[in-house]
């Protein structure tokens, strides 16, 4: 099983796990896109009707099968890299939190827009989480 | 935790990324075993063992 690909090749099964990950998460990307793509270009009537509530739900199905991608992700990672990677979530969910609970306290004090603190809720977790994914796995030789 | 890793798998001339095929971990995992960064969970601890043909306790030694 040894290989010429050099000492500090990426081992079989992190290929694999990455494979996997790419085969996993490709389909998901793409339905997410599709239906965002799909809810600017077909925007139906801009009344109230429960069709416009769920059609503007629609994204949630495609997000909920990249979060299936992230835990299957999760499952497959070898126990350190599942360590690592339960941490970067830890720190993505302790940061939605705070973001969240700065959103409440200023719209509580009548400053900024709930819409506005949503988005820099969801983009500031995701960033903390992928930031710190991506120190915590840094290369080490 | 101490361990002889590095040594165990110098002596069969395998890199760290050999081992981690072996094991079926990353290349990462293996290097932080072996620097002490990462003390490997008790079934990672016997397959390391069943690798190198040893006991448990002649690869991990405790540090105390």
């Amino acid at each position: 099983m040894m290989s010429n690909a050099g000492p500090d090749r990426r081992s079989l099964s992190d290929v694999a796990r990455d494979r996997a990950a790419l085969r996993d998460a490709t389909p998901a990307v793409a339905a997410l896109v599709l239906v965002q793509a799909s809810l600017i270009a077909l925007d139906p009537d801009g009344g109230q009707s429960i069709g416009r509530a769920v059609w503007s739900l629609l994204p949630l199905l495609p997000f909920g099968w990249l979060v299936w991608t992230q835990v299957r992700a999760v499952r497959r990672a070898d126990e350190r890299q599942r360590v690592l990677q339960l941490s970067a979530l830890a720190i993505g969910f302790g940061a939605a939190m705070a973001l969240a609970l700065l959103g409440g306290l200023l719209e509580g004090a009548d400053l900024g827009d709930p819409a506005q603190s949503l988005q820099v809720t969801f983009i500031g977790a995701t960033l903390a989480w992928i930031g710190s994914l991506g120190y915590l796995t840094r290369p080490a030789r | 935790m101490n361990n002889r890793l590095r040594e165990l798998r110098a002596e069969r001339r395998w890199s760290q990324a050999d081992l981690a095929d072996h094991l079926g971990v990353s290349r990462q995992t293996v290097n932080a075993i072996e620097t002490g960064r990462y003390d490997p969970s008790l079934p990672l601890a016997f397959k390391i063992a069943r690798t190198f043909g040893a006991p448990i306790e002649a690869i991990f030694t405790d540090e105390t």
